[in-house]
């Protein structure tokens, strides 16, 4: 029999704090999927999706209704789309874009994952046909997100890609232009990508994964957020390992919740359960976001010193928390900082106190990089490849993963305001100091080779 | 399994107070009895006791009663015969799921929900509410026959927590054991890759 204090506890987390499932993503291994007419992929394609997605949305609803905790976001992800593109053309990388996002409108989700391709050590000719294809594809569709690993700790960092993802990323702003270059917001550049994430714009299915899994990615920063304000509400004299118990106990709560309603799901849809992704996913919304705790935590100004080392004292107790509560932890799973996307870290950007600069600093202690940054359109690419490559240098040389997703904005000088919609949020644009002075760095190209493994300091 | 068999339930009430519990089991073992289930809780300063009481002799369950009523003059005792197991109506496949509700005070609000749960036959097996300044709290923990829809018994419950000014939800019990027990609960068949 449950004690009355266990409900109450868990009837304030889910009440007071809008606890919910963030995502679950239904992952597909699409290789068979193959074919030599880009017609017959397609309606392999649309059909596989339809028939293993289409019950998807209703499940998530049920069962996340049994237990009374929403699941907000319902997507899914595909194996590699060069994969699949192998011996195909640009016609064909476009066909199949369409033929995945008009599968997912079928289906009722929101995103569909995986138009990737994976060149941390070189590029193959149907890798091209993706990178080259983004941007028909990311303006001609709404529910496709794409993907590309240019670095990993095993081979190193792929220079000539992350330049050629710099024309593309530029190309991509150009093609969205009349939407702020929104496209963009919807392609992710990896370093050690993981197989098995849940969340978008980067979700894919990776190798090694079964032919279809489910991946759940749990509840937001504002539960931690108002467990950490409730704490220091009723408490006096507490330190920092005060504060990240708190946040352990709660990541050990809310990694309990995804990990039940994932396993259910995944029983329901007869595929296996893949992973909880601990990570917190900020939202727009006031009180659900990742700045919000950093302030909670001291950091009056986000962005000022010491936001670093609250941002990994998070990401760790998150992590702590999460791993005791699940066996099955994957994904990204740390403290997500998109600025467009986390009303607090959008407004320390345009008071000021944020620059890219120590963004950057924060993203070598938490995942998943520079998210949702948005930059003036007149961006040389040499400069966008090249904070593509510092991030990923953080990544390789730390050993973990590391993102860019960055939005060159048409037209758009530092300091404007764009507002890109919905869940990717608003933000200014930042300012990107020496801008010009990377180019003969990336003329360069080639790959940065990948790291000594010892002498770690 | 009764260890003896001749089985009664007893229900102590009392003022609480220390020795209450040792006054109860000493007249149970005067009788050679042996206690096989008991719960007891506090509440306003007010102690209930129940037990399942199995004795090696037949003896009246007023006797019984007597008997314990001696261990503190303001016990309030009932005792009665126990059902045998097989008197128990089989009842149909069934859940656990947890009402919550959350509101302003008011008479009549364990009513209103518990006659509704009646009508669906929900069996309500345990109940828990408390006044904290001029709000009520109400968890009621239930079974639900497995071949209702949920969904339509949230939707019921809400519309009434609405008239009534009262925030409720109908949750299965297994997100509270997941969220404050170190197991999860007994897992749903795993499909493997």
């Amino acid at each position: 029999m449950l004690r009355t204090d266990e409900i109450l506890s868990t009837i304030e987390m889910l009440h007071a704090e809008h606890l919910d499932v963030r995502a679950v993503t239904l992952a597909l291994n699409v290789n068979d999927c193959a074919a030599p007419s880009a017609d017959h992929v397609c309606r392999k394609l649309h059909g596989k999706i339809v028939s293993r997605a289409s019950r998807l949305v209703e499940v998530c609803n049920r069962v996340g209704a049994k237990y009374g905790i929403p699941v907000v976001n319902k997507r899914l992800a595909i194996s590699p789309a060069a994969t699949l593109l192998a011996g195909h053309g640009h016609a064909a990388a476009v066909q199949v874009a369409k033929t995945l996002d008009a599968a997912a409108a079928a289906c009722g989700v929101d995103f569909v994952g995986g138009f990737s391709a994976l060149v941390h050590k070189g590029i193959t000719p149907a890798d091209a046909v993706v990178m080259n294809s983004l941007p028909d594809v990311l303006s001609q569709t709404e529910k496709v997100c794409a993907s590309v690993n240019v670095a990993s700790r095993k081979a190193g960092i792929n220079v000539d890609a992350i330049h050629q993802m710099g024309h593309v990323i530029l190309k991509i702003a150009q093609a969205t232009a009349a939407r702020r270059g929104f496209g963009c917001a919807k392609l992710v550049v990896f370093a050690n990508i993981p197989e098995d994430n849940p969340f978008m714009a980067g979700a894919y299915m990776g190798a090694g994964e079964p032919e279809a899994t489910v991946n759940i990615g749990v509840s937001g920063p504002g539960v931690v957020g108002s467990a950490l304000k409730r704490r220091l509400s009723r408490e006096k004299n507490l330190t920092l390992g005060d504060l990240a118990e708190e946040i352990k106990i709660t990541s050990f709560r809310v990694t309990r919740v995804g990990e039940l309603i994932g396993r259910e799901v995944a029983a329901e849809l007869k595929v296996a359960f893949g992973i909880v992704d601990l990570s917190l996913a900020p939202t727009p919304q006031v009180g659900d976001s990742v700045g919000e705790i950093l302030r909670t935590l001291g950091i009056s100004r986000i962005g000022a010193p010491g936001s670093t080392a609250a941002l990994a004292l998070l990401n760790d107790a998150v992590k702590k928390g999460g791993l005791f509560a699940s066996s099955s932890v994957g994904g990204l799973s740390g403290a997500f900082i998109p600025v467009s996307e986390d009303a607090a870290l959008a407004e320390a950007v345009g008071a000021g106190h944020l620059v890219l600069e120590k963004l950057e600093a924060m993203t070598a202690v938490c995942s998943v990089g520079l998210d949702m940054i948005a930059v003036p359109g007149d961006t040389p690419a040499e400069t966008i490849a090249a904070i593509i490559a510092d991030e990923m240098a953080i990544g390789v040389f730390n050993d973990k993963t590391t993102a860019v997703r960055i939005i060159p904005v048409p037209g758009a000088k530092a300091g404007d305001r764009v507002d890109f919609g919905g869940l990717f949020g608003s933000s200014p644009v930042l300012e990107v100091r020496n801008a010009g002075a990377s180019e003969a760095f990336i003329h360069f190209g080639g790959r940065i080779p990948a790291p000594l493994q010892s002498l770690g300091n | 399994m009764t260890r003896f068999e001749h089985v009664y339930v007893l229900n102590v009430m009392s003022d609480d107070h220390p020795g209450i519990v040792a006054a109860v089991t000493s007249a149970v073992e005067a009788l050679g009895g042996n206690i096989d289930a008991c719960s007891q809780t506090v509440l306003g300063g007010y102690f209930t006791l129940t037990m399942i009481v199995s004795l090696p002799d037949d003896v009246e369950p007023g006797h019984l009663a007597e008997q314990v009523r001696r261990g503190g003059p303001d016990f309030q005792v009932m005792a009665r015969r126990a059902l045998l197991p097989d008197r128990f109506v089989p009842r149909a496949a069934v859940d656990r799921f947890v009402i919550t509700a959350f509101g302003q005070d008011q008479p009549g609000i364990v009513r209103r929900f518990s006659e509704y749960l009646a009508g669906k036959d929900i069996n309500i097996v345990d109940l828990y509410g408390d006044r904290r300044g001029d709000e009520f709290v109400l968890i009621g923990q239930l079974e639900v026959p497995t071949s209702w829809d949920v969904r339509m018994f949230q939707a019921d419950l809400e519309h009434m927590g609405q008239e009534l000014g009262f925030t409720v939800k109908l949750q299965h019990e297994n997100v509270f054991v997941a969220t404050n027990q170190l197991r999860l609960p007994a897992a749903t068949q795993a499909v493997q890759g």
